[in-house]
């Protein structure tokens, strides 16, 4: 008992107490259904990996977005996490390859860019075929920051490099926004 | 009476951490409270009144309510966002620094109006003077001087004589200069050259902006950073993150403004 509540506790956003709550709750669970969340969590670790090519996680490298022939082959869009590329893939807009750099350049918190997945974003740039890539990195200062970087360090002549607009959010407001997002939204603004 | 529940005030944010769905547990130091950590509710979703008015780096002024463990952010609005220093990735990495080092200095109930000018001052000298250290450098010196730390430059600490015009030698540890004649045991103690011990002068009796126009060459201001940051880091107790980074950028001769 003391051991589980010990590893829940390792979980980000789990507190000592949480961690009981949450061990009391999987004692009394039946067994079949501890066991399936065992079995998950064993099979999560057994089986996934990162993809040699986008680095998002797969059951299968090349992942499916990777292997599929009719994805645009021509440009890479750049998200910070697996869920960034969810989200992407649920406008249906996007048809072209991802590359998830599994977090972002945070200096305060010691991640750098050794620690995120750009060695294998800038070796995929080297390829021809590829003659753009979107920076979709959030619009927070360490998203920008780590957009300034691949930037400054992508050594690819002639590459197309751009970055999601920036702007007012649908169903905001325009009393509540910033001074910065107001500003990008003029700037970008455009002919109805 | 009891004391009200909503309070207002101005601040610098530090920074945040994610906290649960869609909160944000954000880090500032005020004006008249010190270092604050508080709670954005529905920070993170991309319609929240709050969003873009939490970055780090933004001074902001807030509304808060009292919270039963942690106050809560019921307003906020920018006040100045240093928008110039946020186009480059140096000049980010400088701020960060410097969020970095207020964020340990500082202290939760224990209001240091000084520090937070401090910080604001060098945030505008940073956007004023990109390419160059010494707003950091001015930074780092007076941190110590409005944190009681101000280190020994005219005298001796040991034999309290008079320091002459020639190199001498610096130890956080004992709190300042030491002549040459007196040496005692210190693991931190590290040679200071005399036009190391100008400049320190200058930063102390000069204000920000005549400091920022001081040029150094490279072997000197390669002294002042590594004597400075390194007494910075004395008092914190721990490593400064952000140094690696900033180190990194500035051995790097790329250009830094991201169109």
């Amino acid at each position: 008992m003391a051991r589980l509540v010990q590893e829940l506790n390792r979980l980000p956003g789990i507190g000592p107490k949480s961690a009981q709550r949450l061990a009391y709750y999987i004692i009394r669970l039946p067994d079949d259904d501890a066991y399936a969340l065992a079995d998950a969590v064993t099979s999560v670790k057994q089986n996934i990996v990162f993809c040699e090519e986008c680095q998002n996680l797969t059951d299968a490298s090349p992942c499916q977005v990777c292997s599929d022939p009719r994805r645009d082959q021509t440009i890479i869009c750049v998200v910070e996490d697996p869920l960034d590329v969810l989200a992407m893939e649920r406008t249906r807009t996007f048809r072209g390859l991802y590359h998830v750099l599994h977090g972002v350049i945070s200096p305060i918190n010691g991640i750098g860019p050794d620690q995120l997945k750009l060695k294998e974003l800038f070796s995929r740039l080297e390829r021809p075929e590829i003659v753009e890539m979107v920076v979709a990195t959030n619009p927070t200062l360490e998203g920008e920051a780590t957009a300034m970087y691949i930037r400054r360090h992508q050594g690819q002549e002639g590459l197309k490099v751009t970055h999601l607009a920036r702007g007012l959010p649908v169903g905001g407001s325009l009393e509540y926004s910033d001074e910065t997002t107001l500003t990008r939204a003029f700037q970008g603004r455009q002919e109805i | 009476m009891a004391p009200p529940r909503t309070y207002r005030c101005e601040a610098i944010i530090l920074g945040y951490t994610p906290l649960g769905e869609a909160d944000l547990l954000v880090t500032m130091y005020t004006w008249d409270q010190g270092k604050v950590i508080a709670v954005g509710k529905g920070a993170r979703r991309s319609t929240s009144k709050l969003v873009g008015h939490l970055e780090p780096l933004t001074m902001v002024r807030m509304s808060m309510a009292h919270g039963r463990s942690m106050d809560i952010i019921s307003q906020a609005e920018v006040v100045q966002s240093f928008s110039v220093l946020k186009e480059d990735l140096l000049t980010i990495t400088k701020g960060l620094y410097l969020a970095e080092l207020v964020d340990g200095f500082g202290a939760e109930e224990s209001p240091n109006p000084e520090l937070f000018r401090l910080m604001i001052d060098t945030l505008r000298a940073v956007e004023d003077n990109p390419e160059s250290d010494m707003p950091l450098r001015f930074f780092e010196f007076h941190l110590l001087q409005v944190s009681g730390l101000m280190p020994e430059l005219y005298h001796c600490v040991e034999c309290r004589e008079e320091l002459e015009p020639d190199a001498h030698r610096f130890s956080p540890n004992v709190g300042g200069t030491l002549c040459l004649d007196c040496s005692p045991d210190d693991a931190h103690l590290r040679p200071l050259s005399l036009r190391a011990l100008k400049v320190l002068r200058l930063l102390d009796r000069s204000e920000i902006s005549k400091a920022c126009k001081l040029s150094v060459d490279k072997s000197l201001a390669d002294e002042l950073r590594s004597l400075l940051s390194t007494t910075v880091g004395y008092w914190l107790g721990k490593e400064i993150r952000s140094n690696s980074f900033l180190d990194r950028l500035n051995n790097e001769s790329l250009p830094g403004v991201y169109t």
